[in-house]
């Protein structure tokens, strides 16, 4: 065997075509959509419910309505008490999962095939035939209570949740925490879940995804339980997403005795619809979405102010916020801020290079398949389909729609969206430690809140 | 459940002593490489807790023919994804890569296990010192609860016992570290002999011997690995009771309990992950019926550490709601754990569906299976347990649940680790 040359990496072998899996569409009797996809060889079904019943459609005054009606959903059917769902599904290897986003309310499970059927009958009656319990809604009330607690005590989750009420006016959902307020959650009654369940959940504004050993007899059974199903509810209606501020800020949460600041540096982005979406997703994947990415090599691998640095544009339906994040050492938060505004400065002025942008590029053409392993993934990106209305081969094109940026399309969008004279700069620390070196940065007001405020 | 999907491998060993495990499977264009070095925070010395850990940093930092952050950028640019990480008994590293890349992670991995040293400088440990510390602060001290580990690896391990302190180590040490310890660890651990390579997923199966040897072959292999440190054996029970309260800035009352348990591996302790999963996993489980749908709390988790050494622990925890105090949440807590005692057919028959059905739905990922085949090879010499560990869950009756209640949950081999809100 020859010497192996060590100094440069070796050549790909060559490239294994990737076909992004075929989806399939059916629409049933009463308009509502099923998409189902075979994939993998395990033998498992994942059976994903997803609806039109995400947290901007609660309305501000019931903030926190979305995430009470999903987690009720489950304790409690015409013929089964909370306890007999969770055992009988638990039973089949079926763990439900319920999640509620801005965008979408969803029920999920995976279970072997041969239980699909099952699990798929009793998905249908928690749907179809909540009994919504006085006794659970309070007690599910207040463990959503509870949580709003707890994640006052977590700087991250404090992060996560006061972000958007300095980043978005008053009058936009996303200016408040998706679980809720203690005032909000503590004022809900029995009769606004029912409510919300009447008005968002119906034929006209889910879908039903099925990934795996997807067979003739689980369509059946999907067409069987769900074929009937009446409801008035309807696709909702646009939702206000104006900034807070026309002026670069600096909000500070004073958390006493933080060792670290948790940043969140942005201001409202971009829907999902947005015609730069792919330029913008490597824009981003160059800033900050990369373990490579300028800010990480930046604030961590340079400079060790930090575990980690990253960005992200959420796409939601609606603008959601563009934000710059990290958790920094205290005698460095100062400067951690200034290096990403610098980071940007770079970014919005010289743009980025074409090898730079091939990087990106190639990353996010290369990683697909290795994000669609499993059928949960698959599912995920079929719910995207749904709730964003986008077309059933979009993922056949998407590969190109990336390929296709360049850098004159990065130095634009990064002119374009993201605004450094209007950022909320948002520190959760110590007030005493952070404080005045972030007002010798001059940056523009500095508000110091405490948590509670 | 009907047929159980069976992952096929070859096995083979190169001169050096490299364990390697090859399972292809071409359904996907992706393959994975895993490498576990037998070496985790278990074998530091005193005076240098977290090390194992900062050193699989530097691990990342380049290596002879590697430039710095050259690792990172070239998986990322094929699109490949990659991580390591260290915990008691094992430091592992892998990446994710679309197929016709396969090289391109035996590259990197053969040429930090063989070419390391050449690239460390005081600049990049110090750098990356900088970064380990703040992810103590952002794993612990930043985080309510956050050293729960630390607090309960002391109560249940004796302070000469390789578990007795935490994987992060202390910043104390991390300060101490130096590019002495570095090359030491290397050349201590870091050898062909210590070390398991497992590829999963699509690859060429007739050619993967010559090209593992190609790259891995001509590292030449180490010196015998030094033992353990310290007391590795351990009564089978702790013998006490050991209680620990802790005063933190929180709301909210939480507690850890843990129970001494035998080492992963043996035929209790799939008993105890039967357990953990009946106690903590899903709503129909003992913990959640007891204290969360009472409104005593508002989480639940419970776990069996897949660990070796002397013993393992299988910890529960729960975080109050808020106004239950910290004794009621206790009592709740003991009395469901009792339980078990009297453990149902329908409880345990949950846990080891759910158990089943997680399995098959882990192993879909080239790199879980990687990581699982590269686990067995490593603690047990026995990658085909990934196929036959589910029939030792599987295995377990209500009659050894009971049995192990009674033996192993009992006041004298428990601890109990509570936090509570600061009294201002």
């Amino acid at each position: 065997m020859s010497t192996l040359d060590r100094s440069t990496p070796p050549a790909p072998a060559p490239l294994r075509e990737f076909r992004f899996p075929r989806i399939r569409r059916r629409v049933l009797d009463n308009g509502m959509t099923v998409l189902h996809a075979v994939h993998g060889i395990a033998p498992i079904v994942t059976i994903h419910f997803v609806a039109d019943a995400g947290a901007v459609r609660e309305g501000n005054a019931r903030a926190g309505l979305a995430e009470l009606t999903a987690n009720l959903l489950e304790t409690g059917t015409a013929s089964k008490d909370a306890q007999q769902i969770a055992v009988e599904l638990e039973t089949l290897g079926a763990q439900l999962e319920t999640a509620v986003s801005w965008d979408a309310t969803s029920l999920s499970l995976t279970v072997p095939a041969e239980h699909a059927p099952t699990a798929l009958a009793i998905l249908g009656e928690i749907l179809l035939q909540p009994a919504f319990v006085s006794s659970e809604f309070e007690r599910l009330r207040q463990e959503q209570l509870g949580q709003i607690v707890r994640r006052k005590q977590d700087p991250r989750l404090l992060a996560a949740d006061v972000m958007g009420r300095f980043f978005y006016a008053p009058e936009s959902p996303y200016s408040r925490p998706l679980i809720g307020t203690t005032e909000t959650v503590s004022a809900l009654g029995q009769h606004d879940v029912i409510e919300f369940y009447h008005d968002r959940f119906g034929p006209a504004t889910s879908a039903v995804l099925l990934v795996g050993a997807v067979d003739e007899r689980l369509l059946a059974a999907v067409e069987h339980t769900f074929g009937a199903w009446e409801s008035a509810a309807k696709p909702g209606a646009a939702v206000p997403t104006n900034p807070a501020t026309d002026r670069t800020t600096v909000y500070i949460v004073d958390r006493p005795g933080s060792v670290q600041s948790e940043l969140r540096i942005g201001h409202v982005g971009l829907a999902r619809h947005h015609p730069d979406f792919f330029p913008v997703v490597v824009m981003n994947a160059i800033l900050g979405g990369l373990f490579t990415s300028r800010l990480n090599l930046n604030l961590r691998e340079k400079h060790g102010f930090t575990y980690g640095a990253r960005s992200a544009f959420a796409f939601r339906r609606y603008p959601g916020p563009f934000v710059m994040q990290a958790a920094v050492a205290n005698d460095v938060t100062a400067r951690a801020v200034e290096e990403s505004l610098r980071e940007v400065d770079l970014l919005r002025d010289n743009g980025a290079t074409i090898d730079e942008v091939i990087a990106a590029r190639d990353f996010i053409i290369g990683v697909q398949p290795l994000e669609l392993q499993t059928t949960e993934q698959l599912a995920v990106r079929l719910a995207e389909i749904f709730t964003f209305d986008l077309p059933d081969d979009y993922f056949d094109h998407f590969r190109r729609g990336i390929a296709e940026v360049t850098p004159d399309d990065v130095k634009r969008v990064a002119v374009e969206h993201i605004h450094p004279d209007r950022f909320a700069i948002v520190v959760v620390g110590s007030a005493e430690h952070v404080e005045k070196p972030l007002r010798d940065l001059d940056l523009g007001p500095v508000l110091t809140h405490r948590i509670n405020d | 459940m009907k047929e159980k999907p069976v992952i096929r491998f070859e096995r083979f060993a190169l001169d050096n002593g490299l364990r390697v495990v090859a399972a292809h499977d071409a359904s996907a264009p992706v393959v994975a490489v895993n490498l576990w070095y037998n070496v985790g925070s278990r074998n530091e010395r005193e005076g240098r807790t977290g090390f194992a850990h900062l050193f699989e940093h530097m691990m990342f930092q380049g290596s002879e023919h590697v430039p710095e952050n050259a690792h990172f950028a070239l998986i990322e640019k094929v699109g490949g994804s990659l991580n390591g990480s260290t915990w008691l008994d094992r430091t592992n590293y892998f990446e994710t890569l679309p197929s016709h890349h396969l090289e391109l992670g035996l590259w990197l991995e053969s040429d930090r296990l063989g070419w390391l040293l050449p690239a460390m400088t005081q600049e990049k440990l110090d750098n990356q010192r900088e970064v380990v510390k703040n992810e103590r602060r952002w794993r612990v001290d930043n985080q309510p609860y956050g050293d729960w580990d630390e607090q309960l690896q002391e109560m249940m391990y004796p302070p000469d016992h390789p578990y007795h302190h935490s994987v992060i180590g202390s910043m104390d040490d991390l300060d101490a570290a130096t590019l002495e310890d570095v090359e030491e660890f290397f050349r201590t651990y870091y050898t062909p002999n210590n070390a398991v390579l497992t590829i999963a997923g699509d690859f060429n199966p007739a050619t993967l011997p010559d090209l593992v040897e190609r790259y891995f072959g001509e590292i030449p292999a180490g010196p015998p690995v030094p033992p353990i440190p310290g007391r590795t054996q351990l009564e089978p029970l702790l013998g006490e009771e050991i209680r620990r309260v802790v005063e933190q800035d929180v709301t909210l009352p939480r507690i850890y309990l843990a129970f001494r348990i035998p080492r992963y591996g043996s035929d209790e302790f799939y008993t105890a992950a039967v357990i953990a999963q009946m106690l903590g996993e899903g709503k129909g489980a003992l913990l959640y019926r007891h204290l969360i749908r009472t409104g005593l709390a508002q989480d639940v988790v419970a776990y069996a550490f897949p660990i070796v050494v002397g013993a393992a622990m299988m910890v529960a925890w729960t975080t109050a709601m808020p106004g239950i105090d910290v004794g009621s949440l206790e009592r709740a807590l003991l009395d469901a754990v009792a339980e078990l005692r009297n453990a149902s057919d329908a409880d345990v028959t949950r846990a080891i569906r759910m158990i089943e059905a997680s399995r098959l739905r882990d192993l879909q990922r080239v790199d879980e299976r990687a990581d699982t085949l590269s686990m067995f090879t490593m603690l047990f010499d026995d990658p085909d347990r990934i196929n036959t560990e589910i029939e030792r869950i599987c295995a377990v009756t209500t009659n050894d649940v009971r049995a192990f209640a009674e033996c192993f949950l009992g006041v004298n081999n428990r601890a109990l680790l509570e936090y509570v809100p600061r009294k201002s």
